[in-house]
Protein backbone atom coordinates (compact mmCIF):
# COMPACT_ATOMS: atom_id res chain seq x y z
CA UNK A 1 0.00 0.00 0.00
CA UNK A 2 1.64 3.25 -1.17
CA UNK A 3 1.24 6.13 1.48
CA UNK A 4 -0.02 9.64 -0.31
CA UNK A 5 1.95 12.25 1.26
CA UNK A 6 0.11 16.15 0.27
CA UNK A 7 3.20 18.08 -0.99
CA UNK A 8 3.06 21.64 0.54
CA UNK A 9 2.38 24.14 -1.73
CA UNK A 10 5.34 26.45 -1.19
CA UNK A 11 8.95 25.50 -0.09
CA UNK A 12 10.70 26.79 3.22
CA UNK A 13 12.46 28.83 1.36
CA UNK A 14 9.81 30.48 -0.58
CA UNK A 15 7.88 30.87 2.78
CA UNK A 16 10.13 33.37 3.93
CA UNK A 17 10.42 35.25 0.71
CA UNK A 18 6.74 35.73 1.34
CA UNK A 19 6.53 36.23 4.88
CA UNK A 20 9.62 39.05 4.25
CA UNK A 21 7.65 40.64 1.64
CA UNK A 22 4.25 40.69 3.89
CA UNK A 23 5.87 42.26 6.78
CA UNK A 24 5.42 45.57 4.95
CA UNK A 25 2.81 44.02 1.91
CA UNK A 26 2.36 47.99 0.32
CA UNK A 27 6.27 48.68 0.58
CA UNK A 28 8.58 48.20 -2.56
CA UNK A 29 11.38 46.10 -1.47
CA UNK A 30 14.83 45.62 -2.82
CA UNK A 31 16.55 42.68 -3.52
CA UNK A 32 19.10 42.66 -1.73
CA UNK A 33 17.65 43.93 1.52
CA UNK A 34 15.04 40.44 0.87
CA UNK A 35 18.58 38.64 0.69
CA UNK A 36 19.28 39.92 4.65
CA UNK A 37 16.16 39.31 5.54
CA UNK A 38 15.53 35.66 4.50
CA UNK A 39 19.33 35.01 4.44
CA UNK A 40 19.11 33.52 0.89
CA UNK A 41 21.90 33.90 -1.65
CA UNK A 42 21.13 36.02 -4.96
CA UNK A 43 20.82 32.68 -6.89
CA UNK A 44 18.01 31.57 -5.02
CA UNK A 45 16.34 34.23 -4.00
CA UNK A 46 15.82 35.46 -7.69
CA UNK A 47 14.79 32.05 -9.03
CA UNK A 48 11.98 32.13 -6.37
CA UNK A 49 10.84 35.91 -7.04
CA UNK A 50 10.62 34.64 -10.70
CA UNK A 51 8.78 31.94 -10.10
CA UNK A 52 6.03 34.35 -7.80
CA UNK A 53 5.85 36.93 -10.06
CA UNK A 54 4.80 34.34 -12.81
CA UNK A 55 2.36 32.61 -10.53
CA UNK A 56 0.85 36.41 -10.11
CA UNK A 57 1.99 36.76 -6.48
CA UNK A 58 4.22 39.24 -6.66
CA UNK A 59 4.57 42.10 -9.00
CA UNK A 60 8.05 43.99 -9.99
CA UNK A 61 9.30 47.34 -11.71
CA UNK A 62 12.20 49.28 -12.08
CA UNK A 63 12.93 52.34 -9.62
CA UNK A 64 11.59 55.57 -11.13
CA UNK A 65 14.17 57.96 -10.24
CA UNK A 66 17.36 56.02 -9.36
CA UNK A 67 19.99 57.24 -7.04
CA UNK A 68 23.13 59.67 -9.39
CA UNK A 69 25.82 57.30 -10.55
CA UNK A 70 23.90 54.15 -9.20
CA UNK A 71 21.98 51.76 -11.74
CA UNK A 72 17.80 51.88 -11.54
CA UNK A 73 16.96 49.03 -8.90
CA UNK A 74 14.61 46.45 -9.20
CA UNK A 75 11.50 46.57 -6.97
CA UNK A 76 9.32 44.20 -5.62
CA UNK A 77 5.90 43.63 -3.22
CA UNK A 78 3.00 41.28 -2.74
CA UNK A 79 0.10 41.63 -4.87
CA UNK A 80 -3.47 41.22 -3.57
CA UNK A 81 -3.51 38.29 -4.60
CA UNK A 82 0.10 37.35 -3.21
CA UNK A 83 -0.56 38.80 0.09
CA UNK A 84 -4.10 36.16 0.64
CA UNK A 85 -1.53 33.38 -0.54
CA UNK A 86 0.91 34.20 1.78
CA UNK A 87 -1.20 35.12 4.54
CA UNK A 88 -2.86 31.38 4.01
CA UNK A 89 0.24 29.48 3.37
CA UNK A 90 2.11 31.31 6.29
CA UNK A 91 -0.84 30.49 8.77
CA UNK A 92 -0.75 26.73 7.26
CA UNK A 93 2.83 26.67 8.03
CA UNK A 94 2.64 27.56 11.49
CA UNK A 95 -0.24 25.21 12.55
CA UNK A 96 2.09 22.50 11.02
CA UNK A 97 3.81 22.84 14.26
CA UNK A 98 6.33 21.77 14.97
CA UNK A 99 7.42 20.40 11.38
CA UNK A 100 6.60 23.76 9.38
CA UNK A 101 7.77 25.71 11.66
CA UNK A 102 11.27 24.03 11.40
CA UNK A 103 11.07 23.83 7.98
CA UNK A 104 10.78 27.79 7.61
CA UNK A 105 13.40 28.57 9.81
CA UNK A 106 15.92 26.44 8.35
CA UNK A 107 14.76 28.05 4.72
CA UNK A 108 15.38 31.00 6.33
CA UNK A 109 18.56 30.71 7.57
CA UNK A 110 18.48 33.60 9.26
CA UNK A 111 22.27 34.97 10.21
CA UNK A 112 21.13 36.14 13.69
CA UNK A 113 19.93 32.78 14.75
CA UNK A 114 22.62 30.79 13.16
CA UNK A 115 20.67 27.39 14.56
CA UNK A 116 17.88 28.07 12.83
CA UNK A 117 15.33 27.06 15.25
CA UNK A 118 13.07 29.27 16.78
CA UNK A 119 12.44 31.46 13.79
CA UNK A 120 9.04 32.78 14.35
CA UNK A 121 7.04 32.84 11.09
CA UNK A 122 6.06 36.66 10.60
CA UNK A 123 2.59 37.87 11.64
CA UNK A 124 0.71 39.49 8.36
CA UNK A 125 -0.35 42.82 9.28
CA UNK B 1 31.15 45.11 -15.73
CA UNK B 2 27.96 46.80 -16.99
CA UNK B 3 28.85 45.21 -20.82
CA UNK B 4 29.29 41.84 -18.97
CA UNK B 5 25.85 42.29 -17.19
CA UNK B 6 24.28 43.20 -20.71
CA UNK B 7 26.08 40.39 -22.39
CA UNK B 8 25.03 37.98 -19.80
CA UNK B 9 21.28 38.82 -19.98
CA UNK B 10 21.69 38.56 -23.61
CA UNK B 11 21.92 34.76 -23.35
CA UNK B 12 18.41 34.66 -21.24
CA UNK B 13 15.13 34.74 -22.90
CA UNK B 14 13.24 38.39 -23.42
CA UNK B 15 11.31 37.78 -20.74
CA UNK B 16 13.49 37.38 -18.58
CA UNK B 17 16.14 39.81 -18.98
CA UNK B 18 14.48 42.00 -16.12
CA UNK B 19 15.80 39.56 -14.15
CA UNK B 20 18.98 38.81 -14.65
CA UNK B 21 19.85 42.78 -15.31
CA UNK B 22 18.34 43.17 -11.79
CA UNK B 23 20.83 40.59 -10.20
CA UNK B 24 23.69 43.17 -11.54
CA UNK B 25 22.18 46.42 -10.75
CA UNK B 26 21.64 45.31 -7.08
CA UNK B 27 25.26 44.10 -6.73
CA UNK B 28 26.36 47.82 -6.66
CA UNK B 29 24.40 48.04 -3.26
CA UNK B 30 25.95 44.41 -1.93
CA UNK B 31 29.14 45.44 0.24
CA UNK B 32 32.34 44.99 -2.02
CA UNK B 33 34.64 41.90 -2.18
CA UNK B 34 33.36 38.60 -1.59
CA UNK B 35 29.61 39.45 -0.48
CA UNK B 36 29.39 41.32 -3.93
CA UNK B 37 31.10 38.73 -5.93
CA UNK B 38 28.84 36.05 -4.17
CA UNK B 39 26.24 37.98 -5.02
CA UNK B 40 27.40 38.33 -8.86
CA UNK B 41 28.19 34.40 -8.84
CA UNK B 42 24.04 34.13 -7.96
CA UNK B 43 23.89 36.02 -11.15
CA UNK B 44 25.75 34.06 -13.15
CA UNK B 45 23.98 31.11 -11.89
CA UNK B 46 20.55 32.68 -12.39
CA UNK B 47 21.78 33.52 -16.51
CA UNK B 48 22.92 29.67 -16.33
CA UNK B 49 19.49 28.87 -15.28
CA UNK B 50 16.90 30.72 -16.85
CA UNK B 51 18.97 30.69 -20.17
CA UNK B 52 19.04 26.89 -19.67
CA UNK B 53 22.30 26.99 -20.12
CA UNK B 54 22.82 23.71 -18.97
CA UNK B 55 20.60 21.95 -21.89
CA UNK B 56 22.02 24.11 -24.35
CA UNK B 57 26.18 23.28 -23.60
CA UNK B 58 24.89 19.46 -23.40
CA UNK B 59 23.00 19.57 -26.45
CA UNK B 60 26.30 21.40 -28.25
CA UNK B 61 28.80 19.06 -26.50
CA UNK B 62 26.62 15.94 -27.52
CA UNK B 63 26.59 17.36 -31.25
CA UNK B 64 29.98 17.91 -31.36
CA UNK B 65 30.48 14.69 -30.11
CA UNK B 66 28.32 12.87 -32.47
CA UNK B 67 29.29 14.96 -35.21
CA UNK B 68 33.59 14.58 -34.34
CA UNK B 69 33.04 10.73 -34.33
CA UNK B 70 30.94 10.37 -37.73
CA UNK B 71 33.76 12.78 -39.12
CA UNK B 72 36.06 10.41 -38.23
CA UNK B 73 34.92 7.40 -39.21
CA UNK B 74 34.59 8.79 -42.57
CA UNK B 75 37.60 10.68 -43.06
CA UNK B 76 39.47 8.95 -46.15
CA UNK B 77 42.46 8.09 -46.64
CA UNK B 78 45.01 9.29 -49.33
CA UNK B 79 42.45 8.24 -51.76
CA UNK B 80 42.32 9.76 -55.27
CA UNK B 81 39.13 11.16 -54.86
CA UNK B 82 39.54 11.77 -51.13
CA UNK B 83 39.56 15.49 -51.23
CA UNK B 84 35.71 15.39 -52.40
CA UNK B 85 34.76 13.14 -49.67
CA UNK B 86 36.55 15.33 -46.90
CA UNK B 87 34.66 18.59 -48.65
CA UNK B 88 31.18 16.60 -48.61
CA UNK B 89 32.02 15.70 -44.86
CA UNK B 90 32.70 19.21 -43.81
CA UNK B 91 29.96 20.71 -46.31
CA UNK B 92 27.62 18.24 -44.24
CA UNK B 93 28.67 18.89 -40.56
CA UNK B 94 28.77 22.84 -41.35
CA UNK B 95 25.16 22.21 -42.77
CA UNK B 96 23.92 20.24 -39.64
CA UNK B 97 25.72 23.02 -37.09
CA UNK B 98 24.08 26.33 -39.14
CA UNK B 99 21.01 24.89 -39.72
CA UNK B 100 19.61 25.05 -36.57
CA UNK B 101 20.82 28.49 -35.70
CA UNK B 102 19.09 30.19 -38.89
CA UNK B 103 15.76 28.18 -38.21
CA UNK B 104 15.98 29.30 -34.67
CA UNK B 105 15.87 32.76 -35.30
CA UNK B 106 13.37 32.60 -38.54
CA UNK B 107 11.18 30.27 -36.94
CA UNK B 108 12.01 29.67 -33.11
CA UNK B 109 12.77 26.97 -30.87
CA UNK B 110 11.52 23.36 -31.13
CA UNK B 111 8.11 23.83 -30.14
CA UNK B 112 7.95 20.68 -28.57
CA UNK B 113 8.99 17.63 -26.82
CA UNK B 114 7.70 15.38 -29.59
CA UNK B 115 9.45 18.04 -31.99
CA UNK B 116 13.01 17.98 -30.45
CA UNK B 117 12.75 13.94 -30.39
CA UNK B 118 12.21 13.98 -34.46
CA UNK B 119 15.17 16.52 -34.77
CA UNK B 120 17.82 13.98 -32.61
CA UNK B 121 16.28 11.20 -34.45
CA UNK B 122 17.29 13.19 -37.51
CA UNK B 123 20.40 14.76 -36.68
CA UNK B 124 20.96 11.06 -35.30
CA UNK B 125 20.22 9.39 -39.18
CA UNK B 126 22.22 12.01 -40.77
CA UNK B 127 25.32 11.71 -39.30
CA UNK B 128 25.04 7.77 -39.43
CA UNK B 129 25.03 8.50 -43.40
CA UNK B 130 28.20 10.89 -43.61
CA UNK B 131 30.39 7.33 -42.29
CA UNK B 132 28.03 5.28 -44.74
CA UNK B 133 28.32 7.37 -48.14
CA UNK B 134 32.08 7.82 -47.65
CA UNK B 135 32.55 4.27 -47.62
CA UNK B 136 30.84 3.37 -50.47
CA UNK B 137 32.25 6.45 -52.62
CA UNK B 138 35.66 4.96 -51.37
CA UNK B 139 34.73 1.83 -52.64
CA UNK B 140 33.36 2.65 -55.90
CA UNK B 141 36.47 4.61 -57.39
CA UNK B 142 38.67 1.78 -56.08
CA UNK B 143 39.85 -0.46 -58.79
CA UNK B 144 40.51 -4.21 -57.93
CA UNK B 145 43.98 -5.31 -58.26
CA UNK B 146 43.19 -8.21 -60.64
CA UNK B 147 40.97 -11.04 -62.05
CA UNK B 148 37.38 -11.20 -62.67
CA UNK B 149 36.53 -8.23 -60.43
CA UNK B 150 38.91 -5.97 -62.15
CA UNK B 151 36.94 -7.22 -65.24
CA UNK B 152 33.75 -6.68 -63.79
CA UNK B 153 34.99 -2.84 -62.45
CA UNK B 154 35.70 -2.38 -66.16
CA UNK B 155 32.52 -3.20 -67.44
CA UNK B 156 30.68 -1.39 -64.79
CA UNK B 157 32.47 1.57 -63.39
CA UNK B 158 35.68 2.55 -65.77
CA UNK B 159 38.85 1.85 -66.82
CA UNK B 160 41.75 2.09 -64.34
CA UNK B 161 45.15 1.13 -63.36
CA UNK B 162 44.89 -2.13 -60.91
CA UNK B 163 45.34 -1.43 -57.30
CA UNK B 164 44.73 2.43 -57.85
CA UNK B 165 42.01 4.61 -57.62
CA UNK B 166 39.86 6.15 -60.15
CA UNK B 167 38.10 9.18 -58.82
CA UNK B 168 34.64 9.73 -57.64
CA UNK B 169 32.40 7.59 -60.22
CA UNK B 170 29.42 9.66 -59.72
CA UNK B 171 29.68 12.73 -58.55
CA UNK B 172 27.05 14.35 -58.88
CA UNK B 173 25.54 12.44 -56.39
CA UNK B 174 27.83 14.14 -53.94
CA UNK B 175 26.56 17.53 -54.61
CA UNK B 176 22.74 16.05 -54.60
CA UNK B 177 23.59 14.84 -51.09
CA UNK B 178 24.36 17.56 -49.73
CA UNK B 179 21.35 19.43 -51.57
CA UNK B 180 19.01 17.01 -50.47
CA UNK B 181 20.44 17.27 -46.74
CA UNK B 182 20.12 20.87 -46.68
CA UNK B 183 16.43 20.32 -48.31
CA UNK B 184 15.58 17.81 -45.98
CA UNK B 185 17.07 19.16 -42.74
CA UNK B 186 15.62 22.46 -43.32
CA UNK B 187 11.83 20.95 -44.08
CA UNK B 188 12.60 19.30 -40.33
CA UNK B 189 13.89 21.86 -38.68
CA UNK B 190 10.87 24.14 -39.85
CA UNK B 191 8.52 21.26 -38.98
CA UNK B 192 9.15 21.49 -35.77
CA UNK B 193 9.95 25.02 -35.18
CA UNK B 194 7.59 26.56 -32.66
CA UNK B 195 6.03 29.34 -35.20
CA UNK B 196 4.85 26.72 -37.89
CA UNK B 197 3.04 25.53 -35.05
CA UNK B 198 2.28 21.37 -35.59
CA UNK B 199 0.67 19.96 -33.06
CA UNK B 200 2.97 17.26 -31.38
CA UNK B 201 0.51 14.64 -32.22
CA UNK B 202 0.75 15.25 -36.19
CA UNK B 203 4.84 14.61 -35.62
CA UNK B 204 3.96 11.92 -33.79
CA UNK B 205 1.34 10.02 -36.13
CA UNK B 206 3.63 11.51 -38.72
CA UNK B 207 7.06 9.64 -37.95
CA UNK B 208 5.33 6.44 -36.65
CA UNK B 209 3.51 6.25 -40.27
CA UNK B 210 7.03 6.70 -42.23
CA UNK B 211 9.26 3.94 -39.37
CA UNK B 212 6.67 1.40 -41.08
CA UNK B 213 7.28 2.90 -44.41
CA UNK B 214 11.18 3.20 -43.97
CA UNK B 215 11.06 -0.54 -42.13
CA UNK B 216 8.73 -2.25 -45.20
CA UNK B 217 10.57 -0.56 -48.14
CA UNK B 218 14.35 -2.07 -46.22
CA UNK B 219 12.75 -5.53 -46.02
CA UNK B 220 12.56 -4.79 -50.01
CA UNK B 221 15.64 -3.32 -50.81
CA UNK B 222 17.99 -3.36 -48.16
CA UNK B 223 21.27 -3.49 -50.54
CA UNK B 224 20.27 -0.28 -52.74
CA UNK B 225 17.17 1.04 -54.20
CA UNK B 226 16.63 -0.65 -57.81
CA UNK B 227 13.32 -1.31 -59.90
CA UNK B 228 13.22 -5.07 -58.57
CA UNK B 229 13.62 -6.13 -54.99
CA UNK B 230 17.24 -6.74 -53.52
CA UNK B 231 17.01 -8.51 -50.53
CA UNK B 232 19.07 -11.57 -50.54
CA UNK B 233 16.46 -12.90 -47.68
CA UNK B 234 13.64 -12.69 -50.07
CA UNK B 235 12.86 -15.59 -52.97
CA UNK B 236 13.66 -14.70 -56.53
CA UNK B 237 15.58 -11.67 -55.58
CA UNK B 238 18.84 -10.17 -57.08
CA UNK B 239 18.41 -12.87 -60.18
CA UNK B 240 14.73 -12.49 -61.07
CA UNK B 241 13.68 -9.00 -62.05
CA UNK B 242 10.01 -10.13 -61.36
CA UNK B 243 9.23 -10.39 -57.70
CA UNK B 244 7.64 -13.82 -56.36
CA UNK B 245 6.13 -15.04 -52.55
CA UNK B 246 6.83 -12.84 -50.15
CA UNK B 247 8.56 -10.61 -51.78
CA UNK B 248 5.89 -9.86 -54.55
CA UNK B 249 3.42 -8.96 -51.34
CA UNK B 250 6.06 -7.09 -49.35
CA UNK B 251 6.77 -5.14 -53.18
CA UNK B 252 2.87 -4.72 -53.10
CA UNK B 253 2.73 -3.06 -49.54
CA UNK B 254 5.68 -0.74 -49.98
CA UNK B 255 3.89 0.71 -53.39
CA UNK B 256 0.39 0.60 -50.80
CA UNK B 257 1.88 2.43 -47.80
CA UNK B 258 4.12 5.09 -50.04
CA UNK B 259 0.46 6.59 -50.83
CA UNK B 260 -1.51 4.84 -48.11
CA UNK B 261 1.07 5.99 -44.98
CA UNK B 262 0.80 9.77 -45.42
CA UNK B 263 -2.83 9.98 -46.81
CA UNK B 264 -3.65 7.70 -43.31
CA UNK B 265 -1.08 10.74 -41.26
CA UNK B 266 -2.86 13.27 -42.82
CA UNK B 267 -6.16 11.76 -42.33
CA UNK B 268 -5.48 11.11 -38.76
CA UNK B 269 -4.03 14.36 -38.18
CA UNK B 270 -6.56 16.49 -40.09
CA UNK B 271 -9.41 14.66 -37.97
CA UNK B 272 -7.88 15.48 -34.52
CA UNK B 273 -7.37 18.37 -35.44
CA UNK B 274 -10.29 20.51 -33.43
CA UNK B 275 -9.90 24.31 -33.87
CA UNK B 276 -12.15 27.21 -33.14
CA UNK B 277 -12.78 29.52 -35.90
CA UNK B 278 -14.37 30.20 -39.15
CA UNK B 279 -14.94 27.13 -41.54
CA UNK B 280 -12.11 29.08 -43.63
CA UNK B 281 -9.82 28.43 -40.64
CA UNK B 282 -10.73 25.58 -39.75
CA UNK B 283 -10.36 23.78 -42.90
CA UNK B 284 -6.94 25.74 -43.21
CA UNK B 285 -5.63 24.44 -40.10
CA UNK B 286 -6.79 20.96 -40.56
CA UNK B 287 -5.52 20.82 -44.55
CA UNK B 288 -1.96 21.78 -43.01
CA UNK B 289 -1.32 19.45 -39.93
CA UNK B 290 -2.13 17.26 -43.10
CA UNK B 291 0.49 18.63 -45.27
CA UNK B 292 2.70 17.89 -42.17
CA UNK B 293 2.10 14.71 -41.32
CA UNK B 294 2.73 13.60 -45.04
CA UNK B 295 5.65 15.21 -44.83
CA UNK B 296 6.97 13.85 -42.15
CA UNK B 297 5.61 10.55 -42.78
CA UNK B 298 6.91 10.28 -46.10
CA UNK B 299 10.60 12.10 -45.73
CA UNK B 300 11.15 9.97 -42.09
CA UNK B 301 10.17 6.61 -44.28
CA UNK B 302 12.85 7.54 -47.03
CA UNK B 303 14.99 8.73 -43.97
CA UNK B 304 14.72 5.77 -42.49
CA UNK B 305 15.34 3.46 -45.59
CA UNK B 306 18.74 5.59 -46.40
CA UNK B 307 20.18 5.51 -43.27
CA UNK B 308 19.43 1.40 -42.71
CA UNK B 309 20.47 0.71 -46.59
CA UNK B 310 23.24 2.67 -47.10
CA UNK B 311 24.72 1.40 -43.38
CA UNK B 312 23.97 -2.42 -44.85
CA UNK B 313 25.92 -1.99 -48.36
CA UNK B 314 28.61 -0.28 -46.01
CA UNK B 315 29.05 -2.89 -43.72
CA UNK B 316 28.70 -5.25 -46.36
CA UNK B 317 31.89 -4.09 -48.17
CA UNK B 318 33.66 -3.59 -44.99
CA UNK B 319 32.88 -6.82 -42.85
CA UNK B 320 32.75 -10.47 -43.89
CA UNK B 321 30.69 -11.49 -41.21
CA UNK B 322 27.89 -9.39 -42.19
CA UNK B 323 28.54 -10.44 -45.78
CA UNK B 324 28.19 -14.08 -44.47
CA UNK B 325 24.69 -12.99 -42.48
CA UNK B 326 23.15 -11.75 -46.18
CA UNK B 327 24.32 -14.20 -48.34
CA UNK B 328 23.48 -17.50 -45.42
CA UNK B 329 24.13 -20.96 -46.73
CA UNK B 330 25.04 -19.27 -50.55
CA UNK B 331 27.97 -20.27 -51.97
CA UNK B 332 29.07 -17.33 -54.15
CA UNK B 333 32.78 -17.15 -55.51
CA UNK B 334 34.60 -13.94 -54.79
CA UNK B 335 33.75 -12.41 -57.79
CA UNK B 336 30.48 -12.76 -57.65
CA UNK B 337 30.71 -11.24 -54.01
CA UNK B 338 32.71 -8.46 -55.57
CA UNK B 339 30.07 -7.97 -58.21
CA UNK B 340 26.91 -7.77 -55.37
CA UNK B 341 29.01 -5.21 -53.56
CA UNK B 342 29.35 -2.88 -56.64
CA UNK B 343 25.59 -3.37 -57.89
CA UNK B 344 24.84 -2.51 -54.24
CA UNK B 345 26.64 0.52 -53.91
CA UNK B 346 25.79 1.39 -57.27
CA UNK B 347 21.92 1.33 -56.47
CA UNK B 348 22.90 3.40 -53.14
CA UNK B 349 22.54 6.84 -55.06
CA UNK B 350 18.69 6.05 -56.09
CA UNK B 351 17.61 5.99 -52.60
CA UNK B 352 18.56 9.87 -52.67
CA UNK B 353 15.53 9.72 -55.53
CA UNK B 354 13.62 8.64 -52.56
CA UNK B 355 14.46 11.23 -50.31
CA UNK B 356 13.05 13.70 -52.83
CA UNK B 357 10.60 12.17 -54.63
CA UNK B 358 8.82 10.60 -51.32
CA UNK B 359 8.25 13.88 -49.24
CA UNK B 360 6.33 15.70 -52.30
CA UNK B 361 4.10 12.12 -52.29
CA UNK B 362 3.40 12.53 -49.04
CA UNK B 363 2.84 16.27 -48.61
CA UNK B 364 0.36 15.85 -51.28
CA UNK B 365 -1.26 12.65 -50.12
CA UNK B 366 -1.91 14.58 -46.73
CA UNK B 367 -3.65 17.54 -48.75
CA UNK B 368 -5.80 14.67 -49.51
CA UNK B 369 -6.25 13.50 -46.02
CA UNK B 370 -6.80 16.46 -44.71
CA UNK B 371 -9.47 17.72 -47.20
CA UNK B 372 -11.48 14.19 -47.12
CA UNK B 373 -11.64 15.46 -43.31
CA UNK B 374 -12.87 18.66 -44.35
CA UNK B 375 -15.62 17.08 -46.65
CA UNK B 376 -16.92 14.98 -43.73
CA UNK B 377 -16.79 17.77 -41.25
CA UNK B 378 -18.56 20.15 -44.14
CA UNK B 379 -21.91 22.18 -42.77
CA UNK B 380 -24.29 18.96 -42.26
CA UNK B 381 -28.19 19.46 -42.81
CA UNK B 382 -29.59 17.70 -39.60
CA UNK B 383 -26.69 19.98 -37.52
CA UNK B 384 -24.75 16.40 -37.05
CA UNK B 385 -21.54 16.60 -34.98
CA UNK B 386 -18.03 17.33 -37.31
CA UNK B 387 -15.84 14.03 -36.82
CA UNK B 388 -12.95 14.21 -34.22
CA UNK B 389 -12.19 12.62 -30.58
CA UNK B 390 -15.05 12.76 -28.37
CA UNK B 391 -15.21 15.83 -26.87
CA UNK B 392 -16.10 15.96 -22.86
CA UNK B 393 -19.96 16.23 -22.26
CA UNK B 394 -20.56 20.36 -21.71
CA UNK B 395 -21.81 21.55 -18.48
CA UNK B 396 -25.56 21.25 -17.76
CA UNK B 397 -27.73 23.60 -18.97
CA UNK B 398 -28.84 26.17 -16.30
CA UNK B 399 -31.89 26.23 -14.81
CA UNK B 400 -35.00 28.45 -15.67
CA UNK B 401 -34.41 31.68 -12.78
CA UNK B 402 -37.94 31.98 -10.93
CA UNK B 403 -38.91 35.31 -12.23
CA UNK B 404 -38.88 33.64 -15.95
CA UNK B 405 -36.01 35.76 -17.38
CA UNK B 406 -33.69 33.77 -19.63
CA UNK B 407 -30.05 33.10 -18.34
CA UNK B 408 -27.57 35.22 -19.90
CA UNK B 409 -25.97 33.17 -22.71
CA UNK B 410 -22.72 31.90 -21.43
CA UNK B 411 -22.94 32.16 -17.57
CA UNK B 412 -21.46 29.49 -15.74
CA UNK B 413 -19.26 28.10 -18.49
CA UNK B 414 -15.95 28.39 -18.01
CA UNK B 415 -13.55 29.99 -20.80
CA UNK B 416 -12.07 27.09 -22.73
CA UNK B 417 -7.76 27.14 -22.26
CA UNK B 418 -6.51 28.50 -25.29
CA UNK B 419 -3.10 26.70 -24.81
CA UNK B 420 0.15 25.45 -27.80
CA UNK B 421 2.17 23.23 -27.24
CA UNK B 422 2.60 20.15 -25.52
CA UNK B 423 2.13 20.98 -21.75
CA UNK B 424 6.23 21.17 -21.11
CA UNK B 425 6.10 24.87 -20.36
CA UNK B 426 7.22 25.78 -23.47
CA UNK B 427 3.84 26.32 -25.54
CA UNK B 428 3.21 29.19 -26.98
CA UNK B 429 0.40 31.15 -25.39
CA UNK B 430 -0.52 33.85 -28.30
CA UNK B 431 -3.90 33.77 -29.39
CA UNK B 432 -5.35 31.42 -32.36
CA UNK B 433 -3.76 31.82 -35.48
CA UNK B 434 -4.85 30.74 -39.00
CA UNK B 435 -3.10 27.30 -38.94
CA UNK B 436 -2.40 26.70 -35.79
CA UNK B 437 -5.57 27.71 -33.04
CA UNK B 438 -6.89 25.40 -30.63
CA UNK B 439 -3.90 22.97 -31.18
CA UNK B 440 -3.14 22.90 -27.48
CA UNK B 441 -6.53 20.95 -27.35
CA UNK B 442 -4.68 18.01 -29.16
CA UNK B 443 -3.64 15.17 -26.91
Amino acid sequence: MSRVTSRPEFSAQTLSVLAALSEQPSQWQHGYALAKQTGLKSGTLYPILIRLSDRGLVEACWQAEPQPGRPRRHLYRLTAGGLASATGALAASAQQQPSGRQAAAAGARDARQPSGHGVAVPVVR
Amino acid sequence: MSWLSRAGARLVPAERRDWAEAVWAEAQEVPPGWPRLAWRAGGVRLIAREGQMVCRIGTLLLFTAAAGAAAWAAWPGPASHAAMVRADIIGAVLLLAGLPLLSRWLLGPPGNRMARWLRVGCYAANLALMPTWAAIRLFLGSVPRGGHDLHTFHVFQAPGIPGTSVGDAHPKNAVWLLIITACGLAAILALTARRTRVAPATLAIGAGAGLVLGGVMFAVDPLGFDTYVTAPWLHGTMTDPVPAGRAQWLAALCWILLFGAPLAAGLLAGWRCRVPGTPGQVSAARAWQGVAAGLVSNGVGALFVTVLGTATTALLLRSARVRGLLYHGQHLTASAVYGRELFASQSVGRYLLLCLAFPVIGALMGVFGAGAVNGLASPQPDGGRPPGPPSPPGPAPLPDPPDGRLAEAGAGQDRLPGRYGDGDGEGDQSPPGLVGAGLGRLP
